[in-house]
């Protein structure tokens, strides 16, 4: 029940990471006006309620099965600006090779629909098979390329 | 067919070149297996990447090796796996009764002492998808009659 | 709307649809019990507008007396208080009784439904047979008043009416007819349920569709719908209840956004004052009636609002067992308030929030706990844990707003603060005030005193770990874990902090999160500073210097703070130890020279390539590396060992994981080993299958746990490195490592012969030490000494004797050191002079086979000896040199006579032979030399090969003789062969005249030159001839004075011709010719050439009586090919005398067997020696004619009658007889002549045989 059609903007991601198989940080972007450290922290956190959600598989039936894991938790993050309390949530995505993507969007964003979450993902996705099939890129490396951070980049708030 | 061909000849010359390269230098025989392992390895891993993107999570072991008999083998081979068993103990044999890349070998006995490093770069594939897809293995291969060839896969278990 | 209708509805939660009764009251009485249990008793399925799904539900009513004022007025929205069904109760059976009275009553009732237009009622007759009974006159059938009745109110729907018979008794009829009546009762209500509910719905919607234009409120359409929601809650439809409320909930929602996005409703304006309570969420009541009576008159805020909304939800999850729900919505909730305060702007008093968020979290969770057992609880932990992490959150920064956490509790500004957020929490609730523990008073009480805040705030903070480990979300649980490590540090309790600290920075090390990993090791750093634990903190420190996180002054920072401990002159004693890794990496080690070998008290010098991590170059007073020395292995021949040990010689490359945690090393597994492998059938060779296999399956699939920290030295310091003084090691003192690489050189010690192995690498900074404590790959060197060596080798294979060659010395020194005046000498032979070369210079060149120097070497000759002057050279240098040595071919002089005649085979010293590999023979040189450095001679051998095989012989033609000497090159080279010569060296009459016509000429490998010689003699031929063959040769194309000479002398015996043997065949008589299987004669007539020799008179003559000299010949016919049949005799005695020209003739029968030229027979001469005189017997000729052996011996003889090599070998054989002769019996015995002392006329004669004309006597012949 939507009152009024608005134009939305795609790009409201305020981190974007991807996570090894064994968990560590193969890419992590952040806004650059935020304090990474705390994205370091909470993507990292995060890995708890993917992992959760991943051995989901199997116990609980239906499209568990999708790469997609949708809404980790919301959580509030520390004060930007004094007496506003800003809320973060974070968003799973798994591929099949076990790397699993964090996208964290500002819920200042709460127009954000999950198919909008869900196109990011895939975006994400093919950019980084993309890589993976790059000769110069070694698999388990952390990410250098370019493509894949103009990718990440469209996604990300634009600050300013 | 047409379309597979080039790899197919690819694959024979990249033998060719190995153990052309092995023969000036050390010749150690084992050495060339592993290098054509290797290569097949980082293929296997990238293409599994890509074969998987749009394919629901693997439920579990079995889910993932059917895969591999299916789409996988299908992608590279244009066919599936004819055959495939496993003790559910983490060993696994894929039976191809006619594998693309003995087709043109023989049919029957002649080059059968050729025949292993033919079968080192699907070793290298295989074990290259797998690991990726987060199953440690190793992969060997077995052929008695061309081009019937049979590959085990034994899952390591962590 | 008025209040006062609601209240007593809402308040008790036992609502139930109302039923109105008119007519008799006492008779509804009567009947209302039963009624009321009988109605829910049975379900009934509830069809639905909107195609909603059909439900099944039991009804319930609840049954008041019929008032007009019950009757909703026109735009009355309640919808709880209406009134769904009215019924008219009597059991009148009078038709007097109904004209009378009933019948108007009924009207009026009718009528004011019907003002109403309320079309639900139904009129219920009860008839009992007692009532019958009453009043027997003017009885009328029930039915007849039933009917009344439905003719007068209900025209056309007769259901309007229905009938229950004798209610109270309990008979089958009774009950059936109150069965239809429950079942009536029930149809109509759903009926009237659907028909109100969907007009309600109606305009709810229309009223919603409003929602755009200016006058309308959210709060009155939120109060219409709720009425809805209410409905559906007394008719137990839970769910549909909360459809209602999500449906305000996201309409509110969609506002706010509007709202943010810039168009605003101007009813919102209520929702934007400021929070003045912030009291939190209060679900213990099943309706919130303050709250919602302020939405009621619009005075809620945004929060409250909420709060209501939520807690109405809350309610209906309850209802619908869906408790989990409640605490995700509740975060859900929580997080939106906060977002929608945010939109609308609403100013808030700094912590207010804080407060509401932590009160709610804890209500909800108070909520849940109070709807579930533990059990349930402990099973969804995952559910609540959120809330509990977020109230913990909350008190946190509740406390450090209200100055809680400090060291010096809070200032008076906090004061200040904490009571204004006291204030905005009201008052208690009711509900909670007597119980003793509840969101309020925790709140409350943590606010009040800074133990007590802590008191909460851990019990919180751990409850919160707690349940993260239960669930094993480990991560979380650290990170709650380390927000409690700032809240301890805070405190100013350090000890506490670490341990949290130190938990979570192994998790983020183990998974290689960098970040992290710097951002806590800082804090740990502060600790450990603060715990003055120097050792960690200067470790850590170390980490953190080389850490590229930071920034370089940082960095610098905590750098410096390892130089200014260091620095600290404090007591010796006491040393740290860090570990070097985090300090610098040693990345690569350079052997100079690359073989990491050398001999002893050579330098070896090693180059380590270090890594420094530190932003700043810092000065090292020491830098070692301890070496382990063992004396095995090394030893003599330390070369080349150091090559094989690793591809690139010399050079090590060591890997390690940087200790600032990137990704963890998964090289742990080791890599595949593939291998073909062919199965064969063992009984046919043939393949059955080929394959891949892998060869270390087992190391592979080895459970390596894969969840091991890389190694990196976080927290722990390396065990301290005893270093025991004395100890070998490689050291420098006094370094300065700049930032990044650094290459320091090392000059490793190489005193003892062994090998030394590098075990630890340590930097001493003052106080402190870095400790590297293995160094692996593991690195070692050699040391070894060695003999000095000389050594004596061709320059060109093979040697060739007769021929200048090129020798090479080579001189090891070893641990020798030569001397000025140090000459090996050699002692001369003359079978090998060394041979004077003009410039002969030595080459010395290192261990590194580098050349050095070159220096010419003074050669002097004395006829012992051979002395070569030395340059001076240094230990474990080669010094080369060349020398030309000419080795003579041996021409045996003093030759056995037995020998003379045989090939050039040599006895001599040095001995020669001949090699299996090569036709040549090969001479054996030694010579003996004596170095300077060892009293002992060296004995060396050379192996020279002589190019040549010589073979001579004498031919013979009647009394001319001639010596032809057979030269063959058995060399791989090609010799140009002149001045070839034959001398006899006794007779100085005799001539050779040689029958060569050129003087030079060629000989290539593997050919042979014949040379021939006539020999011419004045007065008679001397019996013996002493020659020497000399020519010179040299390698083909070289000027003559390369010329050498070549000699090969040997002895020709016997050579006069003694007699000369004619034979003659005749055909039979008459006959032309011979012809096969024909005798014929054969004449054999031998003639004494010369006069008797003295020679051969001492041999073997006797005198006759006549004092004539004889000697005995013994002739023999023997036909080797069987051309001929020998008929008869075969051979013969004759004596012959020794003079000159004597002859005799012998005439024997033969048969040619076949036909055409047929060589002669063979025709033998030989002596005959009688017994000595010793003994005397009388020989029996014939006897030792017919002896077989002999013959045969003879035979042998004559077919290898032509090589010299061979006759000789005859005569050998003939002297071996001989000395049988003397051993054995006295026997006469035969004695070939030597060759050409019997020249042979009819030696490859032929005579023509015809063919017989009768082959049958052939075959006779033949047999």
């Amino acid at each position: 029940m939507r009152l009024t059609a608005r134009s939305r903007n795609t790009n409201m991601a305020v981190c974007i990471a991807v996570i090894a198989k064994e968990n560590y940080p193969l890419y992590i972007r952040s806004v650059p006006t935020q304090n990474e450290l705390k994205f370091h922290y909470t993507v990292h956190t995060s890995l708890d309620v993917v992992e959760e959600k991943i051995s989901a598989v199997g116990k609980s039936l239906g499209d568990q099965r999708e790469l997609y894991l949708g809404l980790l938790y919301p959580t509030e993050d520390y004060k930007l600006k004094p007496n506003i309390l800003n809320w973060r949530t974070r968003y799973g995505y798994v591929t099949n090779s076990k790397v699993k993507f964090v996208i964290v969007v500002d819920s200042s964003n709460t127009s954000l629909r999950d198919n909008e979450i869900r196109s990011m993902f895939r975006k994400l996705h093919n950019s980084f098979t993309d890589v993976m099939c790059n000769p110069f890129h070694n698999p388990g490396d952390p990410i250098q390329s370019k493509a894949f951070d103009g990718i990440v980049s469209g996604m990300m708030v634009q600050t300013g | 067919m047409a379309d597979e061909a080039p790899f197919q000849f690819l694959h024979n010359e990249v033998i060719q070149y190995i153990y052309k390269s092995a023969d000036s230098g050390e010749t150690e025989n084992g050495r060339n297996i592993s290098r054509l392992e290797n290569m097949g390895f980082r293929v296997g891993q990238g293409l599994i990447e890509r074969l998987t993107k749009d394919t629901a999570r693997f439920k579990d072991e079995l889910d993932v090796m059917k895969f591999i008999c299916k789409d996988f083998w299908t992608c590279v081979f244009k066919k599936q796996i004819d055959n495939l068993r496993t003790n559910h103990q983490g060993i696994y044999v894929l039976q191809d009764n006619k594998f693309r890349l003995l087709g043109q070998l023989s049919a029957g006995k002649q080059y059968l002492e050729q025949a292993p490093k033919y079968l080192a770069f699907t070793c290298g594939l295989v074990r290259g998808a797998l690991s990726n897809l987060g199953v440690k293995s190793i992969v060997t291969a077995e052929v008695s009659i061309m081009p019937a060839c049979k590959f085990q896969v034994m899952i390591q278990k962590t | 709307m008025e209040c006062q209708e609601e209240k007593p509805i809402i308040y008790t939660m036992e609502n139930k649809p109302i039923v109105t009764c008119a007519g008799d009251q006492s008779l509804f009485t009567s009947l209302y019990t039963s009624l009321a249990q009988q109605l829910p008793r049975e379900p009934m399925e509830w069809r639905r507008t909107y195609g909603r799904a059909p439900k099944m539900i039991h009804l319930e009513a609840n049954f008041v007396q019929f008032k007009e004022e019950l009757l909703p007025k026109e735009g009355n929205k309640a919808l709880l208080t209406f009134p769904f069904l009215h019924i008219y109760w009597t059991d009148c059976c009078d038709t007097e009784v109904y004209k009378g009275s009933v019948k108007e009553d009924m009207m009026r009732w009718q009528n004011s439904l019907r003002a109403h237009g309320s079309a639900d009622w139904v009129i219920i007759v009860v008839e009992t047979n007692d009532n019958k009974k009453k009043n027997k006159t003017n009885i009328l059938p029930r039915s007849s008043i039933v009917d009344k009745i439905r003719s007068d109110f209900c025209n056309k729907q007769n259901d309007r009416c229905v009938v229950l018979s004798d209610p109270l008794k309990d008979s089958s009829r009774s009950q059936e007819s109150w069965n239809s009546l429950l079942l009536k009762l029930r149809t109509l209500l759903l009926m009237s349920f659907t028909k109100n509910l969907g007009r309600f719905e109606d305009d709810m919607r229309t009223l919603r569709e409003k929602r755009t234009q200016p006058g309308w409120s959210f709060c009155e359409y939120f109060m219409v719908q709720e009425e809805l929601a209410f409905v559906f809650e007394m008719l137990q439809q839970f769910e549909d209840a909360l459809v209602q409320y999500d449906e305000l909930d996201a309409l509110f929602t969609q506002y706010v956004l509007n709202f943010g996005a810039g168009d605003t409703a101007n009813w919102l304006g209520s929702f934007c004052a400021p929070v003045r309570n912030w009291s939190g969420l209060l679900l213990r009541r099943p309706i919130d009636m303050e709250k919602r009576d302020g939405i009621q008159r619009g005075e809620a805020s945004l929060l409250d609002l909420r709060s209501y909304l939520f807690s109405r939800q809350c309610t209906l999850l309850i209802f619908l067992q869906r408790p989990w729900e409640v605490t995700q919505r509740a975060l859900e909730l929580l997080h939106n308030c906060v977002q929608e305060l945010r939109l609308l702007e609403v100013s808030v008093l700094e912590g207010a929030l804080d407060c509401w968020v932590f009160l709610s979290c804890l209500e909800v969770l108070h909520r849940i706990e109070g709807c579930c057992d533990q059990a349930q609880l402990a099973a969804n932990c995952s559910h609540t844990v959120g809330l509990w992490a977020y109230a913990t959150d909350k008190l946190k920064s509740l406390g450090e707003l209200c100055g809680l956490v400090s060291e010096k509790g809070p200032t008076s500004e906090d004061l200040n603060r904490t009571v204004d957020l006291l204030a905005g929490l009201g008052d208690e609730r009711p509900e909670t005030v007597n119980s003793l523990q509840s969101p309020y008073k925790k709140l409350k009480e943590a606010l009040s005193s800074v133990e007590a805040f802590e008191r909460h705030y851990l019990e919180l903070s751990h409850a919160a770990m707690e349940m993260y480990r239960a669930i094993s979300r480990l991560r979380s649980a650290r990170l709650v874990g380390k927000s409690l490590a700032e809240f301890y540090m805070r405190k100013g309790d350090p000890e506490r902090a670490e341990t949290f600290l130190q938990e979570a920075l192994k998790s983020y090390v183990s998974e290689g999160w960098s970040l992290p990993v710097t951002h806590t090791r800082k804090q740990i750093a502060e600790c450990q500073k603060l715990l003055s634990r120097t050792e960690d903190y200067l470790q850590t420190s170390a980490l953190l210097a080389g850490d590229v996180n930071l920034t370089t002054e940082e960095r610098k920072h905590f750098c410096q703070e390892i130089l200014t401990f260091a620095g600290k002159s404090g007591d010796q004693s006491h040393k740290v130890t860090l570990s070097m890794g985090v300090f610098t990496q040693l990345t690569r080690l350079q052997f100079r020279p690359a073989t990491a070998s050398v001999h002893s008290g050579a330098v070896l010098q090693v180059e380590l390539t270090l890594r420094c991590l530190m932003p700043v170059s810092v000065r090292i007073q020491q830098l070692a590396a301890s070496i382990h020395f063992d004396l095995e292995r090394g030893g003599t021949n330390g070369r080349s060992k150091g090559a094989q040990r690793q591809t690139n010689p010399g050079i090590v490359e060591f890997h390690q994981a940087n200790p600032s945690a990137g990704p963890p090393s998964s090289s742990a597994s080791p890599s595949l080993e593939l291998d073909e492998i062919q199965d064969r059938s063992p009984s046919d060779n043939s393949l059955n299958s080929t394959g891949v296999v892998c060869k270390n399956t087992h190391l592979v699939m080895r459970r390596h746990d894969s969840n091991s920290p890389p190694d990196t030295p976080n927290c722990v310091s390396p065990p301290a490195v005893a270093m025991k003084e004395g100890a070998q090691m490689l050291q420098v003192q006094d370094v300065t490592l700049e930032p990044g690489n650094n290459s320091i050189v090392f000059t490793a010690p190489s005193g003892q012969p062994g090998t030394y192995t590098l075990r630890q690498l340590f930097a001493t900074v003052g106080q402190v030490q870095f400790v590297l404590p293995h160094i692996y790959p593991s690195v070692q060197y050699e040391v070894y000494s060695q003999e000095p060596q000389l050594t004596v080798e061709p320059l060109s294979e093979p040697l060739l004797a007769g021929l200048p060659q090129m020798v090479k010395f080579t001189l090891l020194t070893g641990h020798y050191a030569v001397k000025k005046g140090d000459a090996l000498q050699l002692s001369n032979t003359d079978t090998m002079p060394i041979l004077p070369s003009t410039s002969c210079s030595a080459r010395i060149s290192n261990p590194a086979a580098e050349l050095v120097a070159e220096s010419a070497l003074s050669i002097q000759s004395s006829e012992k000896v051979t002395s070569i002057s030395l340059p001076p050279t240094p230990p474990y240098h080669t010094l080369e040199f060349q020398l030309e040595v000419l080795c003579v071919i041996p021409s045996g002089t003093e030759r056995p006579a037995n020998e003379r005649l045989t090939n050039g085979e040599v006895r001599h010293r040095p001995r020669s032979y001949s090699h299996p590999d090569t036709p040549m023979t090969a001479i054996d040189q030694r010579m003996s030399i004596d170095c300077p450095w060892s009293i002992y001679s060296t004995l060396l051998a050379l192996t020279f090969y002589i190019p040549f095989k010589t073979k001579h012989s004498l031919l013979s033609a009647g009394n001319r003789k001639y010596i032809q000497v057979c030269v063959q090159n058995v060399s791989d080279l090609n010799f140009t062969l002149a001045e070839v010569k034959l001398a006899e060296k006794q007779h100085v009459s005799l001539e050779l005249q040689s029958l060569n016509t050129k003087t030079q000429q060629l000989l290539c490998s593997k050919h042979s030159v014949f040379c021939l010689w006539e020999v011419r003699w004045k007065d008679d031929l001397p019996s013996c001839l002493q020659c020497v063959f000399s020519a010179d040769f040299s390698p083909v194309n070289q000027d003559v004075s390369a010329f050498k000479p070549f000699h090969y002398q040997f002895q020709l015996e016997r050579v006069t011709t003694l007699y000369s043997v004619q034979a003659e065949i005749f055909p039979p008589a008459g006959e032309q010719h011979c012809r096969s299987g024909f005798l014929c004669g054969l004449e054999v007539s031998i003639t004494r050439l010369t006069e008797p020799a003295e020679g051969e008179v001492a041999e073997d003559s006797k005198t006759d009586s006549d004092g004539l000299k004889t000697t005995k010949l013994m002739y023999e016919v023997a036909d080797s090919s069987s051309n001929w049949a020998v008929c008869g005799k075969s051979s013969g005695m004759v004596s012959m005398p020794m003079a000159a020209s004597a002859t005799h003739k012998v005439q024997i029968e033969v048969m040619p067997l076949f036909a055409g030229h047929l060589p002669f027979p063979k025709i033998k001469v030989l002596k005959y020696l009688p017994h000595t005189a010793a003994v005397a017997i009388q020989p029996d000729p014939d006897s030792c004619v017919e002896n077989d052996s002999l013959s045969l011996l003879d035979k042998t003889l004559d077919d290898q009658a032509d090589t010299a090599s061979i006759r000789s070998r005859g005569s050998v054989h003939s002297v071996g007889s001989g000395d049988q002769q003397q051993r054995g019996v006295a026997m006469p015995r035969l004695e070939p002549f030597s060759p050409g002392q019997v020249f042979n006329h009819s030696h490859t004669r032929q005579v023509l045989v015809l063919p017989s004309t009768d082959d049958h006597i052939m075959e006779v012949n033949a047999t």
